[in-house]
């Protein structure tokens, strides 16, 4: 019965009031009667129809229904009780009561300007149904299946255009990074694991080179052992004693010419004879006149070439 | 304030006391080539990485911690490099193309501009190893170099050979202690390919024919574990699995004069053991150049003064297309001498 409290349009009250003036009337007399008798009414099932159908059908815009009403009121003065089922229509009324008590201290002025101001009219539950669909349709709606979340739709393609381009300035900027780093990378290799043939090749080299210093080395230190050469009092005997051992390489230089130290001496500059210089069994190569010496140390490189892989150690 | 300040200077200066280690070698008497790794210009992280690892194979010689600027420039390290004795730089750059690097006699050069192909940081090497080893006396004394390949009489190769050589300092066979060559830097060249491979080995030395438990107990005295073993002579006896590098061993062997260790003996033969530190190298010799990053150019990859070239076709074309047009006539008359010469021969 949701229909029963309806809203009344401006030009419904205006009549109403008059109405209701004769109602109220009718009421306090109707009330006075009720209180009076205290006695339970006895309402008709057919009456109760009658009754369900006229409320169906009333509607407060129609001037018909408006005698309908009164007549309803007359009827109800009648059967009284009757109302009681219906307590929302008699309290609508009541209220409609005191508010015509109050209108009728300016009831002239306020009637023209009533009319003026709301022309239209609509159902109360005709706007909750509807305020209602709004609202359900609202709350269904989850954010998760929008992309962009709860947007005002007429801005849903900005939003979309800013998003999209955000993207792609995003992919650019990591693009750019990336192409940094490669080329940061360029040339940068992990080795492997294992050791590949010129790797090997590459170790095989080295080695003979320091085989070939060791070697060096032990041939020059073997003649002075147990003799300290940073000390002074040693440095005579080491001096005797590496002239002897070179003298004694001299006389064999003549049987076998291929020798390790016998190659760094010939590689000093060939005028004056390389062991009279300071500088004898020293780095030889001077950085001075490298483009000057060039004879003498091709035929040497030539000669260690074919040896098999050329060393030089230092 | 102002308290503060001097103490900073202090600790600025105090590099300058390294000076004392020394400028010249007390036994040879020979000058200590000292080196500087730097960069030119801004470098990514792995080329950092390879220019700490330079340093760090320039070692002892070098600056280790050498903190430079973005508005530092080469007169900066020039003036620099005199007082501290500094006598050859390595520079790093980097293009688009690829890493590149310097390396140059300081005062006057000459300056060689080596094209990095490929290159791996010395972390690289360690990882790609089982058993990576570094002792802890490995980087105090200067690396032996081994130049290979170098001599095939060209002049610029000859060149890269002396610069290389006089990199490090110099070693005098009657006075060096072994147990000071703990490193090795190898430059292969490659004539075919014309790269330089760059390698950095670290040497060891091992007894032949002990097996590896016993050496590994005279290396540690650590106490073994005998579980296993039925009798303490199986620890001796029983042979270990066999050597990874059998097969070489004898181009591989040396006789010590003096002991090396506690496990190498005057007199007993030895095995040398390369096994790569770091960092590795693939070089091509791009350019050289007379002064230090400037000056006449002595060899360049891409032909001697190719610029120069490039200008030279371009003033001759234009030279053509002016006289061109004089010389048509003359040319058709040719021609057709030839033409007629051709039909009498027939």
């Amino acid at each position: 019965m949701t229909e029963e409290t309806s809203i009344t349009g401006s030009g419904g009250i205006l009549r109403k009031r008059k109405i209701g003036k004769k109602k109220s009337n009718n009421a306090k007399k109707k009330m006075k009667v009720f209180q009076g008798t205290g006695e339970k009414v006895k309402v008709d099932r057919k009456m109760k129809k009658l009754f369900r159908k006229r409320v169906k059908e009333y509607n407060s815009d129609d001037d018909d229904d408006d005698d309908d009403n009164a007549a309803d009121k007359s009827f109800l003065n009648k059967n009284q009780g009757a109302y009681s089922e219906k307590n929302g229509y008699g309290t609508r009324k009541l209220g409609a009561d005191k508010l015509d008590e109050e209108s009728e201290l300016s009831e002239g002025e306020d009637d023209d300007e009533n009319i003026e101001v709301l022309p239209t009219v609509t159902k109360f539950a005709e706007g909750c149904r509807a305020f209602r669909i709004a609202f359900k349709s609202i709350i269904k709606k989850s954010a998760l299946d929008d992309v962009l979340g709860p947007i005002l739709s007429g801005q849903k393609k900005l939003v979309a255009q800013k998003l999209a381009e955000e993207e792609s300035e995003k992919k650019l900027r990591g693009e750019a990074k990336k192409e940094k780093l490669l080329i940061g990378e360029k040339g940068h290799i992990k080795p492997s694991n294992y050791l590949d043939s010129h790797e090997k090749f590459l170790i095989g080299v080295a080695t003979k080179g320091v085989v070939k210093l060791f070697n060096a080395v032990s041939k020059a230190q073997s003649t002075q052992k147990g003799l300290n050469p940073a000390s002074s009092k040693d440095e005579k005997v080491i001096k005797k004693r590496r002239k002897e051992a070179f003298f004694t390489a001299l006389g064999k230089r003549s049987a076998s010419s291929s020798d390790t130290s016998a190659k760094v001496v010939a590689s000093g500059e060939p005028p004056s004879w390389a062991p009279l210089r300071d500088n004898y069994m020293l780095t030889s190569c001077k950085l001075k006149d490298w483009d000057k010496m060039q004879e003498t140390p091709e035929d040497e490189d030539v000669g260690k070439s074919s040896h098999g892989s050329s060393s030089d150690d230092d | 304030m102002a308290r503060f300040r001097d103490k900073k200077r202090k600790v600025f200066v105090k590099p300058i006391v390294q000076k004392k280690l020394g400028a010249v070698d007390h036994v040879t008497g020979d000058k200590i080539p000292k080196s500087f790794v730097f960069s030119r210009g801004k470098l990514p992280g792995p080329l950092r990485q390879l220019q700490m690892d330079l340093r760090k194979l320039m070692l002892p010689f070098t600056a280790l911690n050498l903190k430079e600027k973005k508005r530092n420039s080469l007169k900066d390290f020039l003036n620099v490099a005199g007082p501290m004795g500094v006598t050859h730089f390595l520079m790093l750059s980097k293009t688009d193309a690829s890493p590149y690097m310097k390396v140059a006699r300081t005062p006057q050069g000459p300056t060689l501009t080596f094209k990095i192909n490929k290159y791996s940081l010395a972390s690289d090497v360690a990882q790609s190893q089982l058993r990576p080893r570094c002792p802890k006396d490995l980087f105090k004394n200067p690396p032996l170099i081994v130049l290979s390949g170098f001599g095939t009489g060209e002049q610029h190769l000859k060149l890269t050979t002396i610069m290389f050589q006089n990199i490090f300092p110099a070693i005098d066979v009657n006075t060096v202690k072994l147990s000071s060559c703990q490193r090795i830097v190898l430059l292969n060249y490659n004539k075919d390919t014309k790269l330089i491979d760059f390698r950095h080995y670290s040497i060891r030395l091992q007894p032949v024919g002990v097996s590896r438990r016993i050496r590994k107990f005279v290396q540690n005295h650590q106490i073994p574990d005998l579980r296993n073993l039925q009798d303490v002579s199986d620890f001796v006896t029983r042979a270990g699995y066999g050597s990874e590098s059998e097969v070489d061993e004898e181009a591989a062997t040396v006789t010590l004069v003096s002991n090396l260790g506690r496990t190498n003996k005057a007199s007993s033969k030895s095995a040398v053991r390369l096994q790569e530190i770091g960092p590795r190298m693939t070089l091509q010799l791009v350019r050289v150049e007379e002064g230090l990053c400037t000056g006449g150019v002595i060899f360049s990859e891409y032909g001697y003064g190719a610029e120069k070239k490039l200008d030279k076709r371009e003033d001759s074309q234009i030279e053509d297309s002016d006289h061109e047009e004089d010389e048509d006539d003359s040319d058709n008359a040719d021609e057709m001498e030839e033409d007629t010469e051709n039909g009498n021969d027939d």
